[in-house]
């Protein structure tokens, strides 16, 4: 364990009053942290809906097969019984005989990993969302992993929530929502990056990431842009780094120098 | 909060769209929302820019009155859902966070008999189409139809968003009603991936695109998160503007 990114990552989950705050973005790091941090391969936030299943926020990658994990939860999985209990859930080894969740546990193994763990994101009684790791070996999560793990999913409820405005839970409800369509905003932009400069779906996500931290925008915004003026974006010299390494260099205060985007919004400043 | 599902939701407007034998139409969406939320009534804006700028249907005086007052005051929670994508949900417009929000805005809906507003937000990501709103002449909690409420918005999105793509379409034969309920609530990201592709691919604005894409899927009887899919896997382009289907 990493105790000083470990630390950093609890002040940064916990400042969320800082004006380019994106509630994407602050998923992303959840998930890039629990990756770093924990026995987690990947890591994912899902979110839940009114309108019936809950809906995924933020991966540590966006691969196709990570994302298909949270699919298929929609049916069946530890993540949909950790929204309707509101407790953790672990499994130490998906490939053990008398799965739960059968086809959750084939599509979990056929994509490399082998232990899950789903932690509550709960504010007072009502379970908001949920933090999906993934582990690549059988019992990867060790106890620590998932103590640390309900912490950070602690804290980041109420960074999401930004528990100052939280009087009234209709507010978490609005809120939620608008997060849900932030997210709704980022795929739509990746697409229109993926075919504006010929690059997959996870490089164009890096893309819009990098651009939003470059100029100090929040993510959701960057992406807004680019969706309203696709022909004004060209291409980088060079992709950014994967979003793993680039929350170890923000935590070690070592910004890379990166060419980014142009969108002609930073000519405005 | 509801569980009535997209589904059944959808046959209930289409329920509302026979019982007066013209097309399903946000009007529709509006009544159905007005029962199942206990409302008294309801209203639908439309956006252009930032914020609602067209009265597109009211279901009573006092919701054409709140539609309206919003408009000549340039504030109201239909202003604050556009511009932060998220729901109002403001059960007591006698609170002093009402009055703080929206002073003007405020004090002429309780005139009007209005002490309850919920408003939608009619967005698709980056696509803002318009707001829905609802009113209620006594305050307290939108309750447990919150779900409903965001399934209606969402077939009411969809409606304009359709309306929108017909009026551009010479024929003016798009997806409009006939089509399968708006399943926006299964939403795929691909969905999205695909409509960010469009704009780049057919050269439109991003409500533009998303009308094609549903446009291209009801033409073709498929489903809207499959032609999706083949877009994001590059195997499928869709004919530009006025052009035919291509295989």
């Amino acid at each position: 364990m990493d105790a000083e990114l470990l630390s950093a990552t609890f002040v940064d989950l916990a400042d969320t009053l800082v004006a380019e705050f994106d509630v994407i973005d602050f998923l992303h790091m959840l998930t890039d942290r629990s990756v770093a941090l924990l026995g987690a391969s990947a890591a994912g936030v899902v979110l839940a809906d009114p309108r019936g299943e809950p809906r995924l926020a933020a991966a540590s990658s966006d691969a196709a097969g990570l994302i298909e994990l949270f699919q298929v939860q929609n049916d069946q999985g530890p993540c949909l019984d950790c929204f309707r209990t509101g407790q953790p859930i672990t499994v130490a080894d998906l490939t053990e005989p008398g799965q739960r969740w059968p086809r959750f546990a084939a599509a979990t193994t056929a994509a490399g990993f082998r232990a899950v763990e789903a932690v509550p994101m709960r504010l007072r009684d009502q379970v908001i969302g949920a933090l999906n790791l993934f582990g690549a070996t059988p019992d990867s999560l060790g106890a620590e992993d998932r103590r640390i793990g309900q912490a950070l999913a602690g804290v980041a409820t109420i960074g999401l929530l930004q528990e100052r405005s939280v009087r009234r839970a209709e507010i978490a409800a609005e809120q939620l929502q608008g997060a849900l369509n932030s997210r709704v905003v980022i795929e739509q932009a990746k697409g229109t990056l993926a075919e504006r400069l010929d690059v997959d779906m996870d490089q164009a996500f890096r893309l819009l990431r990098s651009q939003a931290r470059e100029q100090n925008q929040r993510l959701t915004d960057v992406a807004r842009h680019i969706v309203a003026n696709p022909a004004q974006t060209s291409r980088p010299r060079r992709l950014p780094k994967t979003e793993y390494q680039m929350s170890n260099d923000r935590v070690r205060q070592a910004p890379p120098s990166q060419p980014g985007l142009t969108t002609g919004r930073e000519n405005r400043r | 909060m509801g569980d009535t599902g997209a589904d059944v939701l959808w046959g209930l407007v289409a329920a509302q769209s026979a019982s007066h034998g013209g097309r399903v139409s946000v009007a529709d969406v509006c009544a159905v929302a007005v029962g199942l939320a206990a409302a008294d009534g309801a209203w639908v804006t439309a956006a252009s820019g930032r914020g609602p700028d067209f009265v597109m249907c009211v279901t009573d005086p006092v919701g054409e009155q709140l539609a309206e007052l919003q408009l000549m005051l340039g504030e109201g929670p239909c202003h604050d859902v556009l511009a932060s994508a998220a729901p109002v949900l403001a059960g007591d417009l006698g609170d002093p966070e009402s009055a703080r929000r929206w002073p003007a805005f405020t004090d002429e809906a309780r005139r009007a008999g209005a002490a309850a507003v919920f408003a939608f937000p009619l967005v698709i990501g980056a696509i803002r189409a318009g707001a829905m709103g609802l009113y209620r002449g006594v305050p307290g909690p939108l309750g447990r139809h919150f779900g409903d409420c965001l399934l209606l918005a969402d077939a009411a999105t969809v409606l304009l968003l359709d309306a929108a793509g017909e009026g551009r379409a010479a024929d003016g034969d798009g997806p409009g009603l006939g089509g399968q309920a708006p399943h926006l609530a299964h939403h795929r990201a691909e969905i999205d991936q695909a409509t960010g592709i469009l704009t780049v691919q057919l050269d439109v604005p991003v409500a533009e695109a998303y009308a094609r894409l549903r446009a291209y899927a009801y033409a073709q009887d498929r489903r809207l998160a499959e032609v999706a899919t083949d877009i994001v896997a590059r195997r499928l382009r869709l004919p530009p503007a006025g052009g035919e289907d291509q295989p």
